[in-house]
């Protein structure tokens, strides 16, 4: 009798060790998420997750502006976290705090992943964050006024110009492109967008190195742009810049992959299925700017399997091709997968899944360092002082190497 | 004696409830000001003495900030002022529906800053927005009101004037209802005029209580930080960039020793305003006692 229960005892300790999907049964983990934006995606499938695992998942969910500031606070401090969707910029700068995992990445199907959504999730050699959402910025065009005037979509910015301003129409409220020019971080990223094209770049060799001949290309077309936007532009936020295409007051405009489902939706877009979507401009390379969404677990996490099972789910193809079903006006995750984005069901869902996924091949990643989030702060300040008028665009970049150099100690 | 001695007593719980929330978290956020502690660097926190207010002294960003919160400071509390001494003396008059519309001027007070902000925001908006609609409607333009520095610094005062004059009208409103009406009486008996009643008997006896109003809504607009963040986020460029904004992306970054410094700056600033404003106001009537 008492042999048996010694054995009884052992196996019991062996199989907790070993960690099955069983055991799992009856934990809770704690998520922090980006709240509305994907939310509502996330929160229609985790039900099945939880039946499924035994996991609950305890959703605490923060507004863009508050996520990264939140996520920071709770890890730092040792905070009840043990799961988190992150922008991939925020890797390097938390990966202090987060657990790695080169070792569990292994049991994925790295092969069904889209390499560069995989490379947002590292940091000097070392995976920390599974992909979940790949976002990247796309051109989106109004297909039907491009065949009326019989003009192709733009593929360099001097075309993106000329045609912005072929159709720039103030008395007709029509207007070339919507873009954001207040002091929203999406300013900062789209003169960016358009100073790597010309083959500037934010750091250089350790350095802030805007203020280039690239840099001041770059910075004269992202002006010029601004010319014909809409008016009010300098307090557009990345919801206006849907609501012009949606109002169809603009003919183009460049924003995120996330934004384009909202503009397909026929009760809410005036334009949906007129819409054409194609790569950002290029000019010496092209550079579309990879911003993945990714999931990564808190190295303080008494809950790291449990944790990592949900990691392995929501970048999983089945949640992948859910979230591509679910009927949001206002939310969009797509996966990082070949097998979801190939897919015939994504493509008559999402018409710009092709766009997305060959931007996604080719697309570059802001510079992984731990101290980014700070530099990208500095950039957002000063191109809302450029844009705002405060100052001229020499003084912007170089007031922006100024403040990335003393960032970064130089 | 005894009673007094006891009674003292009877303040201790008070004042152990408030140095347990003020003062140790005052004490502990001065301590934190002199490191430099960065949350990304753990294992990297020095102290640096007066370094971060150094910093702050020589920041152009940070005294711009301070210029720009001075700024919306005075004239918020100048605008909630009159408009609630008006509204309060219109309200000392009987009048039909008094009652009524006396709770629905008090009803944004009840507002949620950050809600109220977003409601704000959306009626700003150039091509949503009820407010241009109507105005381009009367033929009266369409204001760039969040997208113009001078606009947006105008339309974060007006949305703190609209959340805030129903406090300022409800303080110097009680305090009217309270004034002696003998007095006024008299004044109208010896033939003094409503303008040489209100400027010889209202104001005087209400000088402490509309102190009182524009020492709280100084302080307040001075830290002022929802409906700015909500509705221009301290843009266009720096124009509505105050020192709380200028806080709240410190510590966002994880800059606590910076935080706390702007914090302990807000403090001596919040400080000295009230007292020159108190000397500023009290100091004619003391010298007329006198």
């Amino acid at each position: 009798m008492r042999t048996k229960a010694f054995f009884l005892v052992l196996a019991l300790m062996l199989s907790s060790t070993a960690s099955p999907a069983w055991a799992q049964q009856g934990k809770s983990i704690t998520l922090s998420m980006l709240a509305g934006y994907k939310e509502d995606v996330l929160r229609a499938s985790l039900p099945e997750f939880e039946k499924k695992t035994g996991i609950k998942v305890v959703v605490d969910a923060s507004p863009f502006g508050d996520l990264y500031k939140k996520q920071l606070l709770s890890l730092s401090t040792g905070g009840r976290y043990d799961v988190l969707f992150m922008d991939e910029p925020w890797i390097a700068p938390l990966s202090e705090f987060l657990l790695p995992l080169n070792e569990r990445m292994k049991s994925l199907d790295l092969a069904d992943f889209v390499p560069t959504t995989v490379a947002s999730g590292a940091f000097q050699g070392t995976q920390y964050a599974v992909p979940v959402d790949p976002n990247v910025q796309l051109l989106v065009y109004r297909k039907d006024l491009f065949e009326q005037k019989g003009l192709k979509p733009p593929t360099t910015w001097d075309e993106l110009l000329a045609a912005a301003k072929a159709f720039h129409d103030p008395s007709k409220q029509q207007y070339g492109i919507a873009i954001t020019a207040s002091s929203d971080i999406q300013t900062a990223l789209y003169m960016l967008l358009a100073i790597w094209s010309y083959g500037g770049e934010l750091v250089d060799n350790g350095r802030g190195s805007l203020n280039s001949a690239a840099g001041k290309k770059g910075g004269e077309v992202f002006l010029e742009l601004l010319k014909f936007t809409p008016p009010n532009v300098k307090s557009y936020n990345f919801a206006d810049v849907n609501k012009a295409i949606q109002l169809g007051q603009a003919a183009m405009a460049i924003q995120w992959a996330s934004g384009a489902r909202p503009m397909e939706d026929k009760t809410r877009s005036s334009v949906a299925g007129k819409l054409g979507y194609a790569l950002v401009p290029k000019a010496v390379r092209q550079t579309p700017m990879r911003g993945v969404w990714t999931i990564a677990i808190a190295k303080n996490s008494a809950n790291q399997d449990a944790a990592w099972q949900f990691a392995t789910w929501l970048s999983g193809k089945e949640f992948g091709q859910a979230a591509v079903k679910f009927p949001s006006a206002t939310s969009a995750i797509h996966s990082p997968r070949f097998s979801v984005l190939k897919d015939a069901g994504t493509k008559a869902t999402l018409p710009y899944a092709d766009t997305l996924l060959a931007s996604l091949q080719i697309t570059k990643e802001r510079p992984r360092l731990r101290e980014y989030a700070d530099i990208q702060e500095n950039l957002r300040v000063t191109a809302g002082k450029l844009t705002a008028g405060e100052l001229t665009l020499e003084a912007a970049l170089k007031e922006i190497d100024a403040g990335t150099n003393r960032i970064l100690g130089k | 004696m005894a009673a007094g001695g006891a009674g003292r007593w009877f303040l201790l719980p008070g004042l152990a409830f408030l140095f347990t929330i003020d003062l140790i978290p005052l004490v502990y956020s001065a301590w934190v000001s002199f490191y430099n502690w960065w949350l990304i660097r753990p294992r990297d926190v020095r102290f640096v003495g007066l370094d971060n207010y150094v910093r702050l002294g020589v920041d152009p960003e940070f005294n711009r900030a301070v210029v720009v919160t001075t700024l919306f400071t005075a004239g918020a509390v100048a605008l909630e002022f009159l408009a609630g001494l008006g509204l309060a003396l219109l309200f000392a008059q009987p009048f039909r529906f008094l009652r009524p519309i006396r709770v629905l001027l008090l009803l944004p007070l009840f507002v949620v800053p950050v809600v109220g902000a977003t409601m704000w925001r959306v009626i700003f908006h150039p091509e949503v927005g009820v407010l241009n609609h109507y105005l381009t409607t009367f033929g009266l333009g369409h204001p760039p009101w969040l997208s113009d520095p001078t606009w947006a610094l105008v339309s974060i005062t007006l949305v703190d004037a609209w959340r805030t004059i129903p406090f300022m009208f409800l303080v110097i409103y009680a305090g009217l209802e309270v004034l002696p009406a003998e007095l006024f009486e008299a004044a109208a008996v010896d033939g003094a005029s409503a303008w040489q009643s209100f400027r010889h008997i209202t104001v005087p006896l209400l000088t402490y209580i509309m102190l009182l109003a524009v020492l709280i809504r100084g302080m307040d607009a001075f830290r002022e930080f929802d409906i700015i963040f909500v509705l221009t986020g301290g843009g266009p460029g720096t124009a509505t960039q105050t020192i709380q904004i200028l806080n709240y992306r410190a510590f966002g970054l994880g800059h606590m020793g910076q935080a706390n410094a702007i914090g302990i700056v807000t403090l001596v600033l919040v400080a000295v305003m009230c007292f020159v404003l108190m000397r500023a106001i009290l100091r004619p009537r003391g010298a007329a006692q006198a």
